[in-house]
């Protein structure tokens, strides 16, 4: 249940630590549409907190030669939301949810910015279908570098 | 499909039923009910709790070393599909389970054996604590002289209702001799229930 204003812990290495929720991309006068979203689901959101850049390495490439790119605090992204507080109910009928609301940094193309993930993320992820990598859907990198898919 | 235990209260979770919990360090809580949920969020220890599983096994009051719960285990040996297998594996839970219930009867039953000597006791000192309110009143009562005549006046009273008694028997003869009718007639030819057939 993210919506506007919705905060979120980043748990990839971008260097962002939270950030807040300004648009949901959902399709939100569908019928069956919340409007919300939750695991699996695409945001847009500003950084609100970052890790600082170390003083040092902005002197030495400005240009930024490593392939991550360095997130500051004000930066608007796009993200995908890995795990929520709100319950899941699964197909299986189980239900489950997780300690707080994390997301994970994208490009514009809908890329993971970050190289690694800490902590579980969704078996959600699964479900979207679709994405460059084809075999894990379209999060299936997210899925692939975690270190716990529940 | 698996049947999960309930983190808090060790009861069985059957598919589609409570909720699980992931906590960030990856670790799953399945609850049986919000009931133990809300007791998980208000940081309760199980084993503090008295009507959990925790705290029974904790506290002695159920079985906790025997061979009978070595056979419910999780087994991370995945085993190949064999009919008969599992029939004798279906056969042996049933036997199992019939073992288990005795012997937890047998333990029950062993925990409570000191409970009568004990309520006994218990019961006997209390009555030497309070002697005074079970004493019948006669020996708290000094007057002997007194007391003589309630007992006369008792006597009389009785003797004079016996006789009442007596006089209303003779009268009535040998009707009220008659024994009573039965109500539980064996129905031998189709009669009973207490119908008088004449």
């Amino acid at each position: 249940m993210i919506g506007l204003k919705g905060l979120l812990n980043v748990i990839d290495n971008t260097g962002a630590l939270k950030v807040e929720c300004i648009n949901v991309l959902k399709v939100k006068t569908r019928l069956k549409s919340t409007g919300t979203a939750t695991v699996g689901d695409e945001i847009v959101c500003v950084v609100n907190k970052a890790r600082p850049i170390p003083a040092n390495e902005v002197i030495k490439n400005p240009s930024s030669s490593s392939n991550i790119q360095k997130i500051r605090k004000g930066d608007v992204r796009r993200a995908v939301v890995v795990r929520v507080k709100k319950t899941v109910q699964r197909v299986d009928g189980s239900v489950v949810r997780f300690d707080d609301n994390a997301a994970v940094l994208l490009n514009n193309k809908g890329e993971m910015l970050g190289t690694r993930i800490v902590g579980p993320v969704a078996a959600e992820l699964r479900k979207s279908k679709g994405g460059a990598a084809g075999a894990g859907g379209r999060w299936g990198k997210i899925l692939m570098l975690a270190p716990k898919v529940v | 499909m698996r049947i999960e235990k309930c983190y808090f209260c060790s009861a069985n979770v059957y598919p589609g039923h409570g909720t699980m919990f992931v906590r960030n360090d990856a670790k799953c809580f399945r609850f049986c009910s919000s009931k133990c949920h809300k007791n998980f969020k208000m940081k309760r220890n199980p084993r503090k709790v008295r009507w959990t599983k925790a705290f029974r096994r904790a506290n002695g009051k159920e079985m906790v070393v025997d061979n009978v719960y070595e056979f419910e285990k999780r087994r991370n040996v995945p085993v190949r599909y064999d009919r008969e297998l599992v029939a004798t594996t279906l056969k042996a839970m049933e036997r199992v389970a019939e073992i288990r219930a005795k012997r937890e009867k047998a333990f029950w039953k062993n925990r409570m054996s000191g409970n009568t000597a004990k309520n006994a006791r218990e019961a006997a000192l209390s009555i030497e604590k309070h002697i005074e309110l079970v004493q019948p009143k006669s020996k708290t009562t000094p007057n002997l002289e007194e007391k003589e005549k309630i007992r006369e006046k008792i006597k009389v009273r009785a003797a004079s209702r016996k006789l009442m008694a007596q006089q209303q028997i003779d009268k009535a003869g040998g009707a009220s001799k008659k024994k009573k009718e039965s109500r539980l007639i064996p129905a031998e030819g189709g009669m009973g229930m207490g119908m008088n057939v004449d």
